[in-house]
């Protein structure tokens, strides 16, 4: 799995991927959309990536991203 | 704008394909070592569609064209922000990304998407990649050609790197569930 932005989230980054691709394989590609249980880990993962973008200036620069993408969501989310 | 498109086919299956993309950028690519760092920022289900909508971060290292930093200076590594939707009725993966770096002077909207070749829909996996590129620096035409050009020119070494990068993980994933699955059954075996 690739490395985080920031190497302190490294650790937890990791366990959210381990957790999420056992999930995805296993559980959502045969139709178990419903749950996802890694959520505690990635919670965790978040809150320190989400300061290290934050004193990265990253996180102004992803708002505008944002801002600009959103019509994807009205391509790509419709119900098919 | 200059547009920069590629196609190609996979030998895996799309399940394989959608799963193995999750770690595109992990150690067993060796030829994408320009990306550096991949971060989920968020990861919703749509309740009605079960659409999976993910957002991710990707923070690249890779040399730029000495006349371009000397243009427009700022570092060497960049930033991409990728929104992907993964229908599983539709079984498509659709990957929208656009760059965060250098976003006032080039404007680069790239769409990846996965879907079942429609011959060997259970085995073989087709790959689209567009990419509309558009620099933004006002005044000479003559430097916005050139600048899109590199870009064209980047994108297109970086595809190929990047295809080749992806077979080598989609071969180590295959490996890696075989083995898993051969453990799982002989742990089931009395």
């Amino acid at each position: 799995m690739a490395a985080s932005i920031a190497p302190e989230c490294n650790d937890i980054k990791e366990k959210y991927d381990t957790c999420f691709l056992k999930w995805y394989s296993e559980k959502y590609l045969r139709g178990h959309t419903a749950s996802n249980e890694c959520e505690e880990l990635f919670s965790k993962y978040k809150t320190c990536l989400h300061k290290a973008l934050k004193e990265k200036g990253i996180d102004s620069m992803l708002d505008d991203a944002r801002k600009a993408n959103s019509e994807s969501d009205t391509e790509f989310l419709r119900r098919s | 704008m200059k547009v920069f498109s590629s196609t190609c086919t996979f030998d895996y299956s799309w399940e394989e394909v959608s799963t193995a993309n999750w770690r595109k950028y992990s150690p067993w690519n060796d030829k994408s070592t320009h990306v550096v760092a991949v971060d989920t920022l968020s990861r919703t289900i749509d309740p009605e569609t079960g659409i999976l909508r993910t957002e991710r971060l990707i923070t690249c290292d890779q040399s730029v064209p000495q006349w371009v930093l000397s243009l427009f200076g700022g570092s060497a590594t960049s930033h991409v922000y990728e929104i992907s939707y993964v229908d599983l009725k539709l079984k498509r993966v659709t990957m929208c990304s656009t760059n965060l770096t250098w976003s006032n002077v080039l404007n680069v909207q790239e769409t990846v998407i996965y879907q079942p070749s429609p011959s060997k829909p259970t085995s073989t996996t087709n790959f689209n990649q567009e990419a509309k590129i558009t620099a933004l620096c006002g005044g000479w035409q003559k430097i916005k050609n050139k600048v899109e050009e590199a870009s064209v020119e980047r994108f297109s070494q970086n595809a190929t790197r990047g295809r080749e990068g992806f077979e080598a993980v989609l071969e180590m994933s295959r490996r890696v569930f075989g083995e898993q699955r051969e453990r799982e059954n002989g742990r089931l075996q009395p």
